[in-house]
């Protein structure tokens, strides 16, 4: 777990509903409001995807949706920005593989 | 340790330093020639994060001012967004 609660700026964090989201199958719990990336950071998960030419590892990079490296599969629909992105109740994410595909469960 | 000319350039694209020193070597003196040749820029960001890059190595290495070399005519849309955000009623129907 690498949520940070008691942050130096920022303050304590406060309480939110929390949503259901499944990572690569997984339950995730994630807080409402917040960004995909931010909800599988703080579970630990650093690796989003897997590049197409060297198959080398990806996660966040910009974090403000430019650079495109923290793109995974959502829903069964591909290279979606997930710094940008905000978790809902039920959301499938799964680790991308190079392009990925549409569809969910068959990206890995 | 890796050779430091083997960082990525074009993170999107996977295109090193090195092959984009090459290209400029080999003669390809625009963003766009460097483009055509390596693919550096046109992957899913579109050049967001390497253009300016490889402008400043062109100008480095050929001495053309980097005012001559960056991208002048940005096309739409400046940032990725999905086709329902042009969607007239806002509804989002995809």
């Amino acid at each position: 777990m690498n949520r940070i609660f008691e942050h130096p700026i920022l303050g304590p964090l406060e309480d939110t509903e929390l949503v259901r989201i499944f990572v690569d199958g997984e339950p995730v719990e994630a807080r409402k409001g917040e960004v995909i990336a931010a909800a599988l950071i703080a579970t630990g998960k650093q690796y989003f995807r897997k590049t197409i030419k060297l198959q080398e590892p990806r996660g966040i990079y910009c974090g403000i949706g430019r650079c495109t490296d923290c793109v995974m599969t959502v829903n069964g629909v591909p290279n979606v920005r997930t710094c940008v992105t905000e978790v809902e109740e039920g959301m499938v994410i799964e680790t991308q593989l190079g392009y990925g595909k549409w569809g969910r469960g068959i990206n890995s | 340790m890796k050779d430091p000319r083997d960082v990525f350039i074009c993170r999107c694209e996977e295109v090193t330093l090195r092959e984009i020193e090459e290209a400029i070597e080999e003669g390809y003196t625009t963003v766009d020639d460097v483009k055509r040749i390596t693919r550096a820029g046109m992957g899913l960001c579109q050049g967001r994060s390497c253009s300016k890059v490889i402008a400043r190595l062109i100008s480095e290495k050929t001495g053309i001012p980097l005012s001559d070399l960056l991208q002048t005519g940005y096309r739409y849309p400046v940032r990725p967004e999905k086709m329902m955000v042009l969607d007239n009623d806002g509804e989002g129907d995809e």
